[in-house]
């Protein structure tokens, strides 16, 4: 069975909400910006189906059975969050495709995303880097700069809370250069333990995220 | 790992279609099965809360439809209509959910929103015609929601990947599984009352008037809770499918592929381009326009305000 959800559409408003959702967890902030990039076909039906209210209020941190959504512009408005929409075809993905760009005052994140029907999310591409991001599991996403040894130290951190790791993949833009690693996990992870992780040696940043609901 | 219909069949033989579900999911996701029917529980009653809710009607966002259920309900009580009440039933609790559905109410996808309809009107309505324990209907939802998933291994489940098949269709196909299993038939009864609903689901193209989950969803959830009553009705008599259900799947998924992208959910084909679609289309796409300038208007009032603020 798929979530309970605020109609109309589950691709359209659970998955898309979830993908707006999923930005605003890495953003980690007060969003005062977003711009959501459509791939054409999304483009053509996004507004008939709500996906402008749900996209918005994931972004603004609605979950996907909230009733305000949708109010969700209105209330992103009245946050003082600028929001634009805009379209760009962007090849061989999913019909449902939108690249989210939201930024708070101090940071900003970019996330790109499919919405593949039934609520479900393939979140492919995370500030740049390649990912494998389906929200459905708690997940440590991390970008630090690339070198030798990194990867067994954060597992072995990981070892040692007793947490068993589902997932692990990792993509870079440049040998020795920014680097980013996705880790799913089985279960929670404590601040303790993430707070290790952050202080690690070229660990640019860490951010864990429960299932996005 | 259940990844295909033939696999479901030999390990249901002569077991409860849930349980296998059930235990198939604590051993793979470690989710015990306490929490899944308590999961599917609170599933339940949203979609009971949203049939009551529902009937009494109301306009949707795209003001095409949202008044189905009410008069559907209406000729119900005055003793007015002519089919049994299971069968209206099944066509109202589907219209109710719809509904809801179009006004952003609350739902639940089964396996979609724009599909959300079908199942909760087979199941509740049969629940109350037939005297089925409400807790069978909890199992039930166990089954189509694996029957769902089976689906999904190998089809996106989207009217944009593979056109309303993919959606109402295997909403139906769900259904008719989970209706044969509240009426005590055998898994492969399940299996084949899934089979035969979506066999005639096949090549059933996405095509939403002004791109709105309005028209033909609504009223197409509801002819199809009863197209899959009737297929549970069929398997429970004993007929199966020629075709099984593995390849009736494979199926579904050429013919998504072979439909042309006008009618996968891009509202450029079908009733979307009648010349009533068009015209509806182009009306919300101007009153779309309005709001957006009104909002454009709102903000700049907004600012100037914040503005004056700032000065005094
Ligand atoms: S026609 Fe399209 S939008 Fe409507 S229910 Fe079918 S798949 Fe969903």
């Amino acid at each position: 069975m798929g979530p309970v959800m605020v109609g109309p559409s589950s691709s359209h408003t659970a998955g898309t909400a979830r993908l707006g959702r999923v930005a605003r967890e890495i953003l980690d902030d007060d969003p005062v910006f977003v711009r959501f990039v459509l791939h054409p076909p999304l483009a053509a039906t996004y507004r008939g189906h709500g996906s402008d209210f749900a996209l918005v209020g994931g972004s603004i941190g609605l979950n996907v059975d909230d009733p305000r959504i949708p109010e969700a512009i209105r209330i992103a408005e009245q946050m003082g969050v600028e929001i634009e929409f805009a379209e760009e075809d962007m090849g061989e993905v999913h019909p449902n495709t939108v690249r989210v760009e939201i930024r708070s005052r101090s940071r900003s994140v970019q996330i790109a995303g499919s919405s593949i029907g039934g609520g479900v999310i393939d979140v492919f591409n995370i500030n740049g880097f390649s990912a494998h991001f389906k929200g459905d599991s708690p997940t440590l996403l991390l970008f630090y700069r690339d070198r030798p040894g990194m990867i067994s130290e954060i597992t072995g951190i990981i070892a040692d809370e007793g947490i068993n790791i589902a997932s692990l993949a990792c993509s870079r833009k440049q040998r020795g250069k920014d680097a980013f690693m996705q880790i799913d996990v089985d279960s929670p992870m404590s601040k303790e333990a993430l707070a290790h992780i952050c202080a690690t040696p070229d660990v640019a940043e860490a951010k864990y995220l429960d299932r996005i609901p | 790992m259940i990844d295909s219909f033939k696999k479901l069949g030999e390990l249901a033989q002569g077991r409860d279609l849930a349980d296998v579900f059930l235990e198939s999911d604590a051993r793979e996701h470690g989710v015990p099965a306490e929490q899944i029917i308590e999961a599917l529980t609170k599933r339940r009653q949203v979609m009971r809360d949203c049939i009551e809710r529902g009937k009494g009607g109301g306009t949707s966002m795209g003001k095409l439809v949202g008044n189905e259920a009410k008069l559907l309900n209406e000729a119900f009580l005055a003793g007015k209509t002519f089919l049994d009440p299971l069968t209206v039933k099944a066509e109202l609790y589907a219209l109710s959910v719809m509904g809801e559905n179009s006004r952003m109410g609350v739902i639940v996808a089964a396996p979609t929103a724009g599909a959300g309809g079908v199942v909760p009107g087979m199941l509740l309505a049969l629940e109350e015609e037939r005297n089925v324990d409400p807790a069978k209907t909890v199992r039930a939802l166990v089954v189509a929601g694996g029957v769902g998933s089976i689906v999904a291994l190998s089809a996106h489940i989207s009217g944009a990947a593979g056109g309303c098949q993919n959606e109402v269709g295997v909403a139906t196909a769900m259904g008719a599984a989970a209706v044969a299993y509240m009426m005590d038939g055998t898994p492969q009864q399940s299996i084949s009352a899934a089979a035969l609903a979506l066999k005639n689901t096949l090549g059933l193209v996405c095509d939403p008037v002004g791109g709105l989950v309005e028209v033909p969803c609504v009223k197409r959830n509801a002819l199809f809770a009863v197209h899959g009553l009737t297929a549970a009705q069929l398997a429970l008599a004993g007929v199966e499918s020629v075709i099984p259900m593995d390849e009736v799947v494979e199926a579904m998924v050429r013919i998504g592929r072979a439909l042309p992208r006008g009618l996968k959910e891009t509202a450029e084909g079908g009733l979307a381009t009648t010349a009533t679609g068009c015209a509806i289309g182009d009306r919300l796409k101007d009153e779309a326009n309005q709001r957006r300038a009104q909002r454009a208007e709102e903000r700049e009032r907004l600012a100037h305000e914040r503005k004056a603020g700032v000065a005094s």
